[in-house]
Order: structure tokens, then C-alpha cells, then sequence
């Protein structure tokens, strides 16, 4: 596959503090590319570095093989980790300020305005104040400002953050669209559940240093279909207890067991619906969760596990 | 090109088409006429009632009778007299007088007596009069000095052996009001020479204050609202910044040209209003327009960078606070000296103030004011150190520029603790 975007052993560091150590990958054109890790792992700094709004203390950052030049920036649309937009301007002047500030003529703007904010619900708030707007609004609006321009690259820093579970929704399907177009999307989450529903590639940070990467089916492949899913009712504290299973990580409705080589899966459903009664039992891939947990070797505490958005 | 003209173009329509800009535009000639004429004109007021005032003549030869006398000319406007005199004591001995002048004292507390004069024995040789009383008028004041003299000057006249009538001599002796004139011929008065000053110094302080002030707004409420991180996404944050300060200058350009119309409006449609020649002489004086203009504009481009710059290092408005109250004395600094720097504008102090960049602006403009010039001869050193004083604001705008820019970049997307100054200082040389 034709590589977009890639980062060549960037670093960056502020004072002591190392942000991004040594961090390369690479990011076919076409993709959607999850950079995954917990708070502090190093993605924002890593996107900002792309963004060119900070240097890399040394490192190459290569746009479709060659160094990055400043009119780059039109071919991207930035959604930064915080968001905001200004609170006295209509939508309708915002969308155009910060189209034109990508270089798109104000005349294509306004005609891509309007089925914009059809699809994402905004249409009778065109001349309403930002300040006017709720929470969720305004950041659909950011989101239209994002792609209006009809980027190359669409850069997204924790995507997921403070977006219901319906406005999840439709943005992904927008995303897919945008992929099916050929657009490049790169994104970074500390929510490994939603990364795994959406990406094709994923990099994993962990302390600015890159803990695996690569495609998502190869990775999950790689780690084997050693794990089992297990929804029931009651306490699933003794399954640590049965032979085979050598790790339990308990979600917010569901286990998950990893079991050791050469255990059987059917053994281990019989012996937990000897104890409880079992309402889904699959034999899957490993999650990313799992995946990070092992490779990054870290402390379960260390990383966000549940979906939802809210970041901590 | 394209992007910085956009920034431009959206800073400067944010202001102007705030209602704040109207109210600014109406409000501060407003305002500056109440700080400089209104004060003026109310010391001058005449006062509207007859004014009760008691002579005290120690002298015998009836000074205070041809004063009271004298008094008698001066009308208000209803032809009331404005003196009404109550009474000429003549107090018998130092025990009288301090009696009488308790009692007068205790009338002037009551307001049952405006003032009382004291007229001292051989008043004719020592020029020797007290006016008592609890505040004193300007044409009160220049009126009595006036008549005193005049009646002193009469009864030494009388008793001396000129052989002429007293009218003449009077005529011979008669005082006169000095013209002030610029070199070249100039009429300049002393009132309008240093209120223009002040008031050019109020336009370019109100601007750069003002416009500043909004500037540092801006790029604090862009950094609290987190939407500096898509505007530097899109453009560099030297576009970013030079946009909003061109905008806010075109802004505030806006402002002093819709003003301009309005004071040339009102010169052509002036009817009765007088209006002095030497505001003319200032107005119309191409060398004076041509400095104000570009020390207002170096004066704002250097300090709304500074404005930028401590935007970009706080987060609040109460944190900028500390950083403004310098800012606010380096430019309110010639108002305070105004009246020393207008007796001896070419002094080596007012020379050196003057050279020193943050000052540059509107000291050089105050000093323009009062020295006057015509032409842009460097022979006039006013001139030559007016240039001078543009070069050195030029530079030291382009320093801040340059110091701004990098603290700039990583300022606009540090939330949370301000910075301490190490850390800045280490954010310019890796900037």
C-alpha cells in the first residue's frame, strides 16, 4: 500500500521530561491509522509535530515521501485534543473564517456549507451565535470546520473525547465516507474499545516510545485467538480459579479471560456455567486493552478501559 | 499573503462592528473634552452673585476707599455689581486689629463674607496687602492685583514731581500682554500650545492603550477558548499575530480618521466658534501631521506586540494586570511632565526622555507641539531628533517583534500556570 504520512525517530523533549522518544511510523494513504495509548503517552505532542505548530527536537516528517512543506497545512483538517471556536461569531462566519484560512474559496464553502450542517443537524442554527449552541453542537460544528475543506489528511486528537454515544456514531460513519473517498485519516485515543471498532492501522504509545504497531488484523493475529468473552450474571471472581485461564480483566458488562497455551475453551465453559449462568460465551482475538496491557507491560490502573468518551 | 489578509480582515471586522466601537468613537472626544476644557472653562466661570468683601486700611491716605471705589466698575452679567463692599474698618491698634480680624474670619466660615483685604500703614512704599479668604477666583484675583497696582501707582504718580496728568503716565506705564510667536512668525499661545499637546498625547495613549488592551483580550480569550490551536493549525502564529495587529490598527486608524472628518467637519461648519489660529497652526501643519501619524503607528505596532506578548503568557485578564501598569506609566509619563517639558522643551532631560524608545512616541510628539516646526529641515534639531526618535522606536518595535514571535509560538498553547521568567527566556532561545 502507498504510504501518506510518516514519522522518522522524532523526538521531543521538555527540559527532562521525554515527550516522544525516537517515535517512527508510518501511515498508508487511504487509511484510518489509530495512534493508541494512555494520558501522557506522548500522541498529542506527536500530532502537534505534525501539525508543525511544535519543531521536533530531531527527527523527519515526510508527507508522501518528501519533507513537509507550510502550505501542507491546507491539505489537513486539525481537530485539537481541546476545543473551541469563537463564542460571538455566527456558524455560518466561523465555518467561513476557518475554511478560508485553508485557502478554500469562500464561494465552495458556502455551497458545502449547507449539506454539511444538514447531515450533522445544524442546518437551523446557520446564523445562530457559537455561544447559542450546546455542547454537543458545538463540537459538530468543530467537526464540519475540520473537513469543509476537503483535506488530504484529517488529523484527529482524541477523537472521542466529550462526544455522546449517538454523535459517535454519526462521525464515524462520516469518517468511513471521507475514507471511501481516499482521504487519509489518522486519529489518537486513550479509548482502546472505540480505536478497535474503527481503525485499519494502529500504533500503540506508551511513555513516548512506540510499543507495537502495524495493522489491526496482523496484530490481533499475532497475539492469537487465545481469549474468550463471557457475558453472565454474578460474580465472576472465582474464574481465576479454573485451570487454563491465566488472566481475568473484568469490563463494565462483560469478562474477558485469557487463557494459557494449550487450554480448552470448552472446559472452561464448563466449568463456569457450573457456577453461573452464562448469556454470551465467544472465543475471540485478544482486545487492544489486552494487547497494550502485555506488550507495554503496565499496570491494568494505567489505562482507560471503559467507552463512552469522557476522557479522564 | 492570502491567509494573513483574512486574519486581518476578521480581526478588524470584530471590533468594528462591535457597538463598543461606536460608543468609543462618540465617547472619547466626550471624554477628552471633559478632562481638558471643561475644568478649564469652570475656573474661569464668573461667579453669579455680588461677592461681599471687607477692607481692613491701616494706611491713612484712603487707599481703601479709592479701591472700594474702583471695585465699582466690575458688573456681572445681570449688571449687578460683582463687589459688593461691606464695610472699611480702620482699627485703632494691633489688640483692635486681632479682634476685628476674628470676627471677619468667623463671617468668611459663616459665608456672610466672601473675603477681606488688609491694607498695611505705608502700603504706598512696601506694596504691602493681604487678601484673606477661603478660596480665590482667577479673574478675582488678577482683578484686584490689578486695581491695587494701579491705585498705588496713581498716589505715587500724585506725590511725585512729574508735571504730566496722571492718564499719561498711566499710558507711559502701561502693561502689555507679551505675544508668544514661533520662529517664522507663528502666533503660539501658551493655553493652546499645551492643551493640543496633551490632547495628541491622549490620542495616541487612548490607542495603544485601548487597542492594545484589546489585542492582549483576544489572544487571551482565543487561548481560554482553545481555538488558537486550529487558527495555528491553519496559519503560523507570526501570520497569526501580525494579522491581528495590523487588523486592530486598521481598527483603530478607522477610529482616528472618522474623527479626523468629524474636527474637519466642524472647522469648516465652525459659524461663531472660535477657533484660535494656533489650533489651526497645529491642525494644518503638514511636518506635525506627518510625525504624529508615524509615531502613532510605531507607537502602536511596538506596544500592542508587547500587548500580544503578555496575552501570550497569561491566562487571565487579572494576570496581564501586573504586566500593564508599567506599560500604562511609560505612556501617561509626558502628561506628568508636561508642564516642565513646555518651559524647556530643548533641555538635555527633555532630549534624552525623549531618545528613549517606550517614551519616544509621545514625548517627541508633546516636544513637536511645543518648539513648532514648518519644514522638514535637519537644520531645526527638533526635526533632526524627531527622526532620530522614529529610527530608534523603528528598531526597538522590530526587537519586541522578533522577542514576541518566539515566546509567541509556545506562549498561545500553554494553558494553566503562567510562566516564570526563566522559563520564558528559555522558550526565546529555543523558540
Amino acid at each position: 500500500m502507498q504510504e501518506y504520512l510518516r514519522l522518522e525517530n522524532i523526538t521531543k523533549s521538555y527540559g527532562d521530561k521525554v515527550a516522544v522518544a525516537g517515535l517512527s511510523l508510518s501511515v498508508p494513504k487511504g487509511s484510518i491509522y489509530g495512534i493508541i495509548g494512555p494520558n501522557g503517552a506522548g500522541k498529542t505532542t506527536s500530532i502537534r509535530m505534525i501539525m508543525d505548530i511544535i519543531a521536533p527536537d530531531s527527527g523527519k516528517i515526510l508527507i508522501e515521501g518528501a519533507e513537509v512543506r507550510r502550505d501542507f497545512k491546507n491539505n489537513v483538517g486539525y481537530l485539537p485534543e481541546e476545543r473551541g471556536l469563537y463564542k460571538k461569531h455566527t456558524v455560518e462566519e466561523i465555518i467561513l473564517l476557518l475554511g478560508e484560512i485553508k485557502n478554500c474559496p469562500r464561494k465552495e464553502l458556502s455551497s458545502r456549507m449547507d449539506p454539511w450542517l444538514d447531515k450533522l443537524n445544524l442546518l437551523e442554527y446557520k446564523r445562530k451565535k457559537v455561544e447559542e449552541l450546546s455542547k454537543g453542537m458545538a463540537q459538530k460544528l468543530q467537526f464540519i470546520t475540520t473537513l469543509i475543506h476537503q483535506p488530504k489528511l484529517i488529523i484527529l486528537d482524541e477523537l472521542f473525547s466529550g462526544l455522546d454515544p449517538l454523535n459517535i456514531e454519526l462521525i464515524k460513519n462520516i469518517l468511513l465516507d471521507e475514507k471511501r473517498r481516499g482521504t487519509t485519516i489518522l486519529f489518537s485515543t486513550h479509548v482502546m474499545e472505540q480505536a478497535e471498532k474503527l481503525c485499519d492501522y494502529l500504533c500503540m504509545i506508551h511513555r513516548g516510545e512506540k510499543v507495537l504497531d502495524g495493522k489491526l488484523a496482523d496484530v490481533k493475529a499475532r497475539f492469537g485467538k487465545n481469549t474468550i468473552q463471557i457475558q453472565m450474571e454474578g460474580d465472576g471472581a472465582f474464574m481465576r480459579q479454573i485451570p487454563g485461564v491465566e488472566k481475568v480483566s473484568e469490563f463494565n458488562n462483560y469478562i474477558e479471560l485469557k487463557l494459557s497455551e494449550g487450554a480448552i475453551p470448552q472446559d472452561i465453559l464448563k466449568a463456569v456455567t457450573d457456577k453461573v449462568t452464562v448469556s454470551r460465551f465467544e472465543i475471540m482475538e485478544p482486545s487492544l486493552y489486552n494487547i497494550f496491557i502485555e506488550t507495554a507491560g503496565v499496570r491494568p490502573s494505567e489505562v482507560t478501559v471503559s467507552a463512552g468518551g469522557g476522557h479522564a | 499573503m492570502h491567509k494573513l489578509w483574512i486574519i486581518i480582515k476578521s480581526e478588524y471586522l470584530q471590533v468594528v462592528k462591535k457597538k463598543s466601537f461606536l460608543v468609543g468613537i462618540l465617547l472619547t472626544p466626550l471624554f477628552m473634552v471633559g478632562i481638558t476644557v471643561v475644568p478649564t472653562m469652570l475656573a474661569q466661570k464668573k461667579s453669579a452673585s455680588t461677592e461681599k468683601i471687607a477692607i481692613v486700611d491701616l494706611d491713612t491716605a484712603g487707599v481703601g476707599e479709592r479701591f472700594a471705589k474702583g471695585l465699582e466698575e466690575y458688573r456681572l452679567e445681570d449688571g449687578q455689581p460683582s463687589y459688593g463692599v461691606d464695610a472699611i474698618y480702620r482699627p485703632a491698634d494691633t489688640v483692635a486689629l486681632a479682634e476685628l480680624q476674628q470676627r471677619l474670619d468667623s463671617m468668611i466660615l459663616d459665608k456672610r463674607l466672601k473675603y477681606y483685604l488688609i491694607i498695611f500703614n505705608n502700603v504706598e512704599n512696601t506694596d504691602s496687602v493681604f487678601l484673606v479668604g477661603k478660596s480665590f477666583g482667577f479673574s478675582t484675583n488678577s482683578r484686584f492685583e490689578r486695581k491695587m497696582s494701579h491705585i498705588l501707582a496713581e498716589m505715587r504718580l500724585e506725590k511725585s514731581d512729574i508735571n504730566l496728568d496722571v492718564d499719561s503716565v498711566l499710558r507711559l506705564t502701561r502693561s502689555m500682554d507679551l505675544i508668544q510667536k514661533a520662529p517664522g512668525g507663528k502666533e503660539r499661545d501658551f493655553f493652546t500650545l499645551y492643551l493640543g499637546g496633551i490632547i495628541f498625547v491622549m490620542i495616541i495613549f487612548g490607542t495603544v492603550i485601548g487597542y492594545g488592551q484589546i489585542l492582549m483580550r483576544s489572544v487571551i480569550e482565543e487561548k481560554n477558548s482553545r481555538i488558537m490551536e486550529v487558527l495555528v493549525s491553519s496559519v503560523s502564529p507570526f501570520q497569526l499575530m501580525a494579522g491581528k495587529i495590523v487588523g486592530l490598527g486598521l481598527a483603530s486608524l478607522t477610529q482616528v480618521l472618522i474623527w479626523g472628518v468629524i474636527g474637519a467637519g466642524l472647522y469648516v461648519f465652525r459659524g461663531n466658534l472660535n477657533i484660535t489660529a494656533d489650533i489651526a497652526g497645529i491642525l494644518f501643519n503638514p511636518v506635525f501631521i506627518f510625525f504624529f501619524i508615524t509615531y502613532l503607528l510605531l507607537g502602536y505596532i511596538m506596544f500592542s506586540t508587547l500587548f500580544a506578548l503578555i496575552g501570550s503568557m497569561v491566562n487571565t485578564d487579572k494576570e496581564a494586570q501586573g504586566f500593564i501598569f508599567p506599560i500604562t506609566m511609560t505612556l501617561i509619563l509626558p502628561v506628568i511632565l508636561a508642564a516642565y517639558l513646555i518651559q524647556e522643551p530643548d533641555s538635555t532631560v527633555a532630549v534624552v526622555l525623549s531618545l528613549i524608545p517606550f517614551f519616544s512616541p509621545t514625548m517627541m510628539i508633546l516636544r513637536l507641539n511645543f518648539i513648532g516646526a514648518d519644514s522638514f529641515s535637519l537644520a531645526n534639531p527638533i526635526i533632526l531628533e524627531a527622526f532620530a526618535g522614529l529610527v530608534i522606536t523603528a528598531l526597538t518595535a522590530l526587537l519586541i517583534i522578533w522577542l514576541t514571535a518566539k515566546v509567541f509560538r509556545v506562549g498561545i498553547l500553554m494553558y494553566g500556570k503562567r510562566p516564570t521568567l526563566p522559563e520564558i527566556i528559555k522558550w526565546i532561545r529555543h523558540g
